[in-house]
């Protein structure tokens, strides 16, 4: 099997201080501005992060698009479980809202993107499984492939009861096999599960190893 | 100002609350001018939002599959003239 290269990464993460940020980092207040307000107004703000680093790394709209979350939009979706329990009518919005692909179908609304777009939930396995599929569109033919890995706020019910990062944050990365940096495979020390945190640190270079059920390490520029 | 225009400077905050709509003021709705479509640009998941809403804050319901419900919702004023004909206080 070919190698993933890097040929591009965007990060979105508010909790970061200034000396942690770099170039690649997005600015952290009032994401949103790649879609049109009417479609915006539907997104919660790492949803438009989201949308804002996809339409960064495919400005074109040439890729597939696979996007993940651990948890996904978590708070809107408690916000119905709560209006359910008190027998109250749902949102027609946030119920439209709430399946896994809803920041992938606004993105390609707003940029008349016609490619695969793919969202996937992995339980903590998000960023090997947005490589396998990445490496199976890249199989397929495609020139290269964007993915994005974010999580939004946990909702404070949640609060000690599910792995999350601790804050809102989002990453995305286009791939290909022939352009950019290769990421190598590298035996494990522990077994995590990365976040969108964890990934921004390694590409930022903060660590040397993205560790994961699958290890890896950025080849030397 | 009088009771109707009371109504619908309500409604007017009613449907920039509800459908969360960034950068519109009461100013800006038209009250003649389509809310769907071409004018606002709302859409169908909009008019979901606006007969829950109208149920929720005047007591007003709608049905879905009626005919008039179109007509209804084609303008602030005939939402306004709807809300002033079934309104339920």
């Amino acid at each position: 099997m070919k190698q993933l290269r890097l040929s591009e990464w965007l990060g979105w993460a508010p909790s970061r201080d200034s000396q942690a940020r770099n170039a690649c980092l997005l600015p952290p207040e009032k994401p949103g501005s790649s879609v049109p307000s009417m479609l915006r107004r539907r997104l919660d703000t790492p949803g438009r992060a989201t949308c804002d680093i996809l339409s960064k790394l495919d400005p074109d709209a040439r890729f597939p698009l696979v996007h993940a979350s651990r948890h996904g939009d978590a708070n809107f979706t408690l916000a119905m479980l709560k209006s359910l329990a008190d027998s109250a009518p749902l949102s027609p919005t946030r119920f439209s809202m709430s399946v896994h692909n809803a920041n992938l179908g606004v993105h390609a609304i707003a940029n008349h993107h016609r490619r695969p777009l793919q969202a996937l939930g992995a339980s903590g396995n998000e960023f090997n499984a947005l490589l396998w599929e990445a490496q199976g569109y890249l199989a397929e033919g495609y020139e290269a492939v964007v993915i994005v890995f974010s999580e939004g706020e946990l909702p404070e019910d949640y609060s000690g009861l599910a792995p999350h990062p601790g804050s809102a944050c989002a990453v995305g990365l286009r791939l290909s096999h022939d352009d950019g940096r290769a990421l190598v495979p590298v035996t494990s020390r522990r077994c995590i599960a990365p976040t969108p945190l964890d990934v921004i640190d390694w590409l930022g270079g903060r660590v040397p190893i993205l560790d994961a059920a699958s290890a890896w390490r950025l080849e030397e520029a | 100002m009088n009771q109707s225009d009371a109504l619908a400077l309500d409604l007017k905050h009613m449907i920039i609350d509800t459908l969360e709509l960034e950068d519109v003021t009461p100013d800006d709705i038209d009250e003649q001018a389509p809310l769907f479509g071409d004018g606002l640009g709302l859409d169908s998941i909009d008019a979901l939002e606006l007969g829950l809403a109208l149920q929720k804050r005047y007591g007003v319901t709608l049905d879905a599959e009626a005919e008039d419900t179109r007509r209804h919702f084609a303008s602030l004023a005939a939402l306004k003239a709807l809300v002033e004909e079934r309104r339920v206080d």
